[in-house]
């Protein structure tokens, strides 16, 4: 048992620097590190005007380190194959990661974890209160429809339908419904409320679901479809087995039958598209976060992509892989206890 | 268990029903809501990087200078007039003396040693000054007056017209905060970027790292009327007014002076949608650099007009067609004259400015009257005279289609063009699709690379662009025109290629003439050139579009960014 959890400890330790290292070098050889500072010096008007930008450029390269090799060797055409030591991006970078940090962020010059630490204050609240009220009313659904045959066609088409429209536009569909004063403006049209409100602690949650409704509702709708109808599709098959018969034959109702009996074991496909979900609740949703204005993982990778700050780009899309490769874990523990008869190979 | 969850339940939705309700807020009349679409990120005052920390950087300290739209001059802030300057063979020296009611906010009168601090901190090794070197590197010096404590000499190198100016534009520090002791002036200012090792830099290093200026400006509070009262990243900034600001002492203070709002909100919203409800509902008081459509769209909104005002100013930022003079095909200035005649900019202007934007004839704005050379024709779509300004270059027409020239290896050139814009940019696709289809009148390939901005900016940079869309950012102040178009830019912003002797001999002598007349018509020589040689065409100078809540009154707008003067707002209900 112990070695089993060591063995696994070190794979995914394994993974993990796999995983970051990758992530570390593939961001930084593909750009031009010279691009970058002439992009930061191109949105500042004060700056673009400078005949002295060179001279900057190389300032700015030298205060990042990216003045120095990316890695322990490198190739070039004319000298072929050249050591550098561990006076390169990586090295630093690896020692840094050791201490536990994932370096500054270039464009607000605070640590990433930091940032990070931040941007999941807003998104997890709103990604998990979306997974378990999809979860809670995808179970209520695909009951309800086992329960209805006859309204079961009319709600997979509704289903199939809502999965098709794509969460931005569906996103602005709500807020240009809910939001807006020339149709109902019954919901904040973005944030979690002003500078301004001064409340108790008893108006606080209730204030934070009332600025939550629309972000909330929008990844619900767009993630109620694919549980619902898997979890329906499973329900139907565990429905024509022969303990269902029996269940049935002892008397007990269609809706005892698939409360009772049929959906624990239909639950456990679902498990991995819960897991999956996992990844997302922590990397967020770039659109809903935008467009409610929340400063949250989504909008944090996507600025940090568009501006190039690659220590928060490394630190955001590392953390997501990580909790992908957990989720991926929790998948197989929990597949194992549903079913106890579940063997992984080793 | 289920008792105590629905409990929790029956609480939730009664708090959800309280904070429906009425709630208290301490928005006075005298607060402004603003919105940006972009977090300032970094507050620290050596680091000035984008236009939200610009803004605050304006808000909370005062600089010796300021730029004004109206006159278009750099008018004195902290300096009681514009400086005295004389000339020393390649120095300028120039004279402050400060205001004598200037102070800090503990009553500290603010003098010529706290200039000379900061001058200090902007060179000092260890801190993030390779942006204020690039800057303002050019003061190596500055001299005390031995009597009068606000008055000093700045010793500049070079003696461009702009050194004047930007002698005085770059916030004041106090030494009373991050010196108390006065460690610093120990440590003269020439000798400050090689005293890295020296006990006192380093100890006033550490002290200025450990205040994390980046993320708590608070703890600096300046010498301008509003201090950063709360800052949640990425979702709002306050500024709250200074019970006590020095120019409140003032009988009549001037513009520069004036700060009329009790609290300066910034909500940062992304989306131009949620913004444009948000002002809707009121969840916002402005809205500048509002997107053409939106704002054309709430100007005919008969419950828009109702509760908003719309303002709009010409600003100093064009659109411009670059052209890559190093390609083969664009090295002649005949063809970059053809294939401008093909941009219609009129109709450009009215299909993604609602025709609001303000055409010119060159890089100088329409706005500013006294260099503008109005008598250069405006941009025009001509697709006849195109083809003959093509014939006129060398190129046949083929009877197949497309256009053929020789060159001066025998060999055979088809004109064939690529127009790169930055993707995701609606104006810009508008005009790449106009372009195209009047070229392919004339059979003349275009092919439009809509391109992410980094790996645009790579390839402008790397020459291998043909033609490129860009928006270019000016200002009434400066007509230093070295990055753009002088062989000196050539790899950094100089992005068509283009340079020559006259060009350059005509560059220099704007950039160091100060006397009106001559700088006219020098400027005017140069417009003429520029109109001749084509490395730019410019499409139309961008309007600043501002949508207000009726109780702000009249807005304070400007043609300088941000396109309005949150300071001088002033809410009719305070007036």
């Amino acid at each position: 048992m112990i070695r089993r959890a060591l063995r696994q400890g070190l794979r995914g330790f394994l993974l993990t620097w796999l995983t970051l290292s990758t992530l570390f070098l593939a961001t930084r050889a593909a750009t031009d590190k010279a691009t970058l500072i002439q992009s930061t010096l191109e949105g500042n008007a004060r700056l673009s005007g400078l005949p002295e930008q060179l001279a900057l450029t190389q300032q700015l390269l030298h205060r990042y380190n990216l003045d120095r090799p990316l890695f322990y060797l490198s190739w070039q055409p004319a000298a072929g194959w050249q050591w550098h030591g561990s006076h390169n991006q990586y090295h630093q970078w690896l020692l840094q990661l050791a201490q536990g940090s994932l370096g500054y962020s270039y464009q607000q010059d605070a640590p990433v974890i930091h940032l990070l630490g931040r941007a999941l204050r807003y998104t997890l609240p709103l990604t998990m209160l979306a997974a378990g009220l999809s979860l809670l009313l995808a179970i209520q659904l695909a009951l309800w429809v086992s329960c209805r045959p006859t309204a079961r066609s009319l709600m997979l088409a509704v289903l199939h339908a809502l999965q098709s429209i794509p969460l931005v536009l569906l996103t602005v569909c709500l807020l240009l419904l809910l939001a807006n004063p020339d149709v109902v403006a019954w919901f904040p049209a973005f944030g979690l409320g002003d500078a301004e409100t001064e409340m108790n602690w008893l108006q606080q949650p209730g204030y934070l679901l009332y600025h939550l409704t629309l972000p909330v509702l929008s990844l619900v709708l767009v993630s109620l479809p694919a549980l619902t109808i898997q979890l329906d599709g499973a329900l139907r098959q565990e429905l024509s087995q022969k303990y269902i018969v029996t269940a049935r034959a002892k008397g007990a109702s269609r809706s005892r039958a698939v409360r009772q009996h049929a959906l624990r074991n239909a639950l456990l496909p679902s498990i991995t598209l819960l897991t999956e979900l996992l990844p997302s609740l922590v990397a967020g949703s770039v659109v809903v976060e935008v467009l409610f204005a929340l400063p949250g993982m989504g909008r944090l990778l996507a600025e940090a992509a568009a501006t190039q700050d690659y220590p928060v780009l490394v630190g955001a899309a590392g953390l997501t892989a990580l909790v992908r490769l957990l989720a991926q874990a929790l998948a197989d523990m929990l597949y194992q206890m549903a079913d106890p008869r579940i063997r992984l190979s080793q | 268990m289920k008792h105590l969850f629905s409990g929790l339940i029956v609480l939730l939705w009664g708090s959800l029903f309280y904070s429906c309700s009425p709630r208290t807020t301490n928005t006075d009349t005298g607060t402004v809501r603003i919105h940006w679409v972009r977090d300032p990120e970094n507050l620290d005052p050596l680091v000035v990087d984008n236009s939200s920390a610009y803004e605050v950087a304006n808000l909370t300290n005062c600089s010796l200078l300021c730029g004004d739209d109206s006159t278009q001059e750099f008018i004195p802030w902290l300096a009681e007039s514009f400086p005295a300057v004389e000339q020393h063979g390649d120095t300028l020296l120039v004279s402050y003396r400060l205001r004598p009611e200037a102070a800090w906010d503990n009553g500290t009168p603010i003098l010529a040693r706290d200039v000379a601090f900061t001058l200090k901190v902007m060179n000092c090794p260890g801190l993030p000054i390779e942006m204020d070197q690039a800057m303002f590197g050019f003061v190596r010096d500055i001299r005390l007056h031995p009597t009068d404590s606000r008055q000093f000499t700045l010793v500049c190198l070079g003696v461009s017209p702009d050194h004047i100016r930007t002698s005085g534009d770059y916030s004041i520090l106090p030494e009373y905060l991050l010196d108390p002791k006065g460690e610093l002036r120990t440590v003269p200012l020439p000798r400050m970027a090689r005293a890295a090792a020296t006990p006192v830099v380093q100890a006033f290093v550490k002290r200025y790292q450990a205040l994390q200026l980046a993320k708590h400006p608070e703890r600096l509070p300046g010498c301008g009327p509003y201090r950063v009262s709360s800052w949640q990243n990425g979702r709002f900034l306050v500024l709250a007014r200074k019970s006590k600001w020095w120019a409140d002492a003032l009988p009549a203070p001037p513009r520069q002076l004036q700060a009329f709002p009790t609290r300066l909100i910034y909500q940062i919203i992304p989306d131009a949608t949620t913004a444009t409800l948000a002002l809707r509902r009121g969840e916002l008081d402005v809205y500048p650099m509002m997107p053409a459509g939106e704002f054309a769209r709430l100007q005919k909104s008969a419950a828009a007009q109702q509760s908003l005002t719309f303002s709009s100013t010409d600003s100093y930022d064009c659109l411009a067609v670059n052209f890559n003079v190093r390609q083969a095909v664009l090295r002649d200035a005949l063809t970059r004259q053809a294939l401008s005649y093909l941009f219609d900019a009129p109709a450009l202007n009215r299909a993604t400015q609602q025709g609001t934007a303000r055409l010119s004839a060159g890089l100088i704005s329409p706005r500013i009257r006294q260099y503008y050379y109005d008598s250069l024709p405006l941009p025009q779509f001509d697709s006849r005279r195109a083809a003959a300004l093509l014939r006129e270059a060398g190129w046949q027409q083929q009877k197949a289609g497309g256009w053929l020239r020789s060159t001066r290896h025998n060999s055979r050139e088809t004109l064939q063009v690529r127009l790169h814009y930055r993707a995701g940019e609606p104006a810009f696709e508008t005009i790449g699709l106009q372009f195209r289809a009047a070229a392919a009148t004339l059979g003349i390939s275009v092919e439009l690379y809509p391109t992410e901005q980094s790996l645009l900016t790579r390839q402008v940079r790397a020459g291998a662009t043909d033609m490129t869309l860009r928006t270019l950012t000016g200002n009434p102040f400066s007509y230093d025109f070295t990055p753009l178009l002088h062989s000196r830019g050539i790899g950094a912003s100089n992005t068509s290629g283009f340079s020559n002797t006259l060009s350059d001999q005509l560059i220099e002598q704007i950039a160091t003439t100060e006397d009106p007349a001559r700088k006219r018509k020098l400027l005017r020589k140069f417009q003429r050139f520029l109109q001749q040689e084509r490395p730019f065409t410019v499409l139309y100078f961008l309007p600043y579009r501002i949508a207000a809540a009726k109780r702000l009154g009249k807005l304070p707008v400007t043609g300088i960014r941000p396109g309005y003067a949150a300071a001088r707002i002033r809410p009719v209900s305070t007036r």
